[in-house]
């Protein structure tokens, strides 16, 4: 067993020269012998993997705790996936909340990296072939100016109203996610840990929706949540409703989901307020 | 003006100006006596790369890390439309339920040039300013502006509380931690007075729009991790002490003139760069050029000044260099060698010394003798 273990570090340390020998070659333009040399790293490693192989056959079974399998990859494409949980919070969102709701309630795993070029796919995709898919992700807008609210995504099916982000909106919206999630995690019978943090998250911000983490109850969650959102809600809407009715009369289809850049849009509430 | 802005225009050298931000702003404030600082900064001198190229580079700067975390922090107080930072300040300073109205001021329409954000963020301001309760609660990243030296310097606070009560509060996210009610005092000192300068902006920003300075409360809005969690805490923070110091400062850096006036007319700290970017000035004229403008160098410069470690090396015998407290005890004189030759009887006394020699003298035997001690001490 020892020599074996001695073997094994003798051929690590031949690897780590060789490497150093490859890059040497590498950088020095020799390319037979950068070739050669990679050749005979190759054969080193596969070595290792032989000796480590049989280390481990020789080696006695120990008993192991059986480990949870660690979740696949993504289940389904990304852009199916921030709409599943985007539909589930029915409020535009910024990519690290349905990175946290989808870990809450979807099977799969979600990579957040990902949707950061999301956006930017999805809008190459519509300029090329409009309407073309049933859905897209596309931007939320900001009430004044009509362009795309900073890291938020939405779904185009949406009505324009819902998707206009003006002052009160980023309230409202986590209010109305909070809820859509405490519902949410009220109809499933054991809801995962994850799920119950998630809620958490918007109770401790919420007045009067929790005690505290272990006294949280989501249909309170949800109550708390509604209480507020009552003060919020009218101005909100009528404010979004206008913007929305500005949005769809005056933007182009590609501005219409991912928003208009920067220019005077005469004669409206935005254009307005500047002058002020 | 025109005068002294060519003048300093001179001084810099053919480069872009670097402009001032809070910290640079709030690390002048910290030394106002030096004038090599104060000259530098006026001229906008990039003085990271003039003490690199000196040999005496600075080692500190904001670590990578410490501005990884710091965004993380404040990214999670502003989630989901200021969701912690609301409840805080419903908790802390009784902000009313209906006051969440949030405004993005980082891009205007995809657009970020300073300009358009600036005009934005103040027609924004004003219509709140203006219309009182309910126009506008949180405003995000707003462009501030403050004459400095002359020069307009764009500002950039984390955000500003509108409350009820008519007035404006800045705030300032950190991510240093608040454990059991105390923090570095240190690190608030510097968000203190980062904070203050963003007061002072505001404040100019309010009396131009017709309002009252007290428009702007001087109570900043301080957010930090609390204990050893993630979780955010606030507290209040009064910055009157700072912004009279700010105030102080900012009028005497508007007297550059006179400090130019003192300095030869040639001056300049150009490294006369090359079309490649590569600096062709030989480093002891530049060298020569620094110690024509007088520093004043004390321990704390290590923190705040890039061209700290040049200073210290040239204030080596001074007393000053090792603190003003380490120099009272010294009893005032002004050279290490000085305090040295005065302690062992090696130097006579001044007249105006005698008093400074006979405790140094003191001083010296008590050290001998306990050493002494200890020397005995270990022999036994």
């Amino acid at each position: 067993m020892v020599g074996v273990a001695e073997s094994i570090a003798n051929l690590e340390k031949r690897i780590d020269q060789l490497r150093a020998e490859v890059r040497r070659a590498a950088m020095s333009g020799d390319r037979a012998r950068a070739r050669a040399l990679r050749a005979e790293l190759r054969e080193a490693e596969r070595a290792w993997d032989d000796a480590i192989a049989e280390v481990e056959r020789k080696a006695a079974p120990v008993e192991v705790e059986p480990v949870t399998p660690k979740q696949a990859g993504p289940l389904l494409p990304i852009r199916e996936q921030v709409h599943q949980a985007l539909t589930l919070l029915s409020v535009p969102a910024a990519p690290k909340l349905i990175v946290a709701v989808h870990e809450a309630f979807f099977a799969g795993q979600m990579l957040g990296t990902r949707l950061t070029s999301l956006r930017r796919d999805e809008e190459r995709s519509f300029r090329s072939a409009p309407y073309s898919r049933p859905y897209y992700i596309c931007s939320a807008l900001t009430a004044d100016l009509l362009s795309a609210a900073r890291g938020l995504l939405a779904i185009s099916t949406w009505p324009m109203s819902r998707r206009i982000i003006g002052p009160l909106s980023p309230r409202v919206d986590f209010l109305t996610a909070a809820i859509a999630v405490a519902e949410h995690i009220s109809r499933i019978p054991d809801p995962a840990p994850a799920a119950t943090r998630l809620l958490w998250r918007f109770a401790a911000n919420i007045p009067g929706a929790a005690e505290g983490f272990d006294a949280m109850e989501p249909a309170s969650v949800a109550r708390a949540a509604e209480a507020e959102l009552a003060v919020h809600l009218d101005a909100d809407t009528s404010l979004r409703e206008q913007a929305g009715q500005r949005a769809r009369s005056q933007l182009s289809d590609v501005e219409q989901l991912f928003g208009s850049r920067l220019r005077a849009v005469p004669g409206t509430s935005g254009g307005a307020r500047e002058a002020e | 003006m025109n005068e002294t802005e060519a003048r300093l225009a001179r001084i810099r050298g053919a480069v872009p100006a670097r402009d001032h931000n809070a910290r640079t702003i709030a690390a002048l404030c910290s030394n106002p006596g030096c004038a090599r600082r104060a000259v530098l900064d006026a001229a906008g001198v990039d003085k990271q790369r003039l003490a690199a190229y000196i040999d005496f580079p600075a080692r500190f700067g904001q670590s990578q890390f410490a501005i990884t975390r710091g965004n993380a922090f404040e990214a999670q107080v502003k989630a989901n439309g200021c969701a912690e930072l609301l409840r805080l300040l419903r908790e802390k300073l009784g902000l009313p339920i209906p006051e969440v109205s949030y405004d993005d001021l980082e891009l205007v329409g995809g657009n970020d040039s300073r300009e358009v954000r600036y005009a934005r963020s103040r027609s924004l301001l004003a219509r709140a300013a203006a219309s009182g309760a309910g126009a506008g609660t949180l405003f995000d990243h707003p462009l501030l502006r403050l004459e400095i030296g002359g020069r307009k310097a764009y500002l950039e606070p984390d955000l500003i509380a509108f409350q009820l009560h008519d007035r404006f509060h800045v705030v300032e996210i950190k991510s240093f931690a608040v454990i059991d009610g105390q923090a570095d005092a240190g690190k608030v000192a510097a968000a203190v007075t980062q904070a203050a300068v963003y007061v002072l902006a505001l404040r100019d920003l309010v009396t131009e729009l017709g309002y009252a300075p007290e428009k702007v409360a001087h109570d900043v809005v301080l957010v930090c991790p609390e204990n050893f969690s993630n979780r955010p805490t606030a507290v209040l923070v009064d910055v009157r002490k700072q912004l009279t110091v700010l105030k102080r400062q900012l009028s005497r850096l508007a007297r550059i003139d006179e400090l130019l006036a003192a300095l030869p007319a040639e001056l300049t700290f150009d490294l006369e760069v090359d079309d490649a970017g590569v600096p062709t000035r030989p480093a002891a004229s530049v060298v020569e050029a620094l110690r024509t403008v007088q520093a004043r160098y004390t321990p704390e410069c290590l923190d705040t000044c890039e061209m700290a470690y040049f200073c210290r090396d040239e204030a080596r015998d001074d007393t000053a260099a090792l603190g003003r407290t380490v120099r009272d005890e010294l009893g005032g004189i002004e050279s290490v060698t000085n305090v040295l030759g005065l302690a062992n009887g090696s130097l006579a006394p001044a007249a105006e010394q005698v008093e400074a020699a006979q405790l140094l003298q003191m001083a010296a035997r008590l050290r001998e003798e306990s050493l002494m001690a200890m020397l005995r001490g270990v022999a036994l």
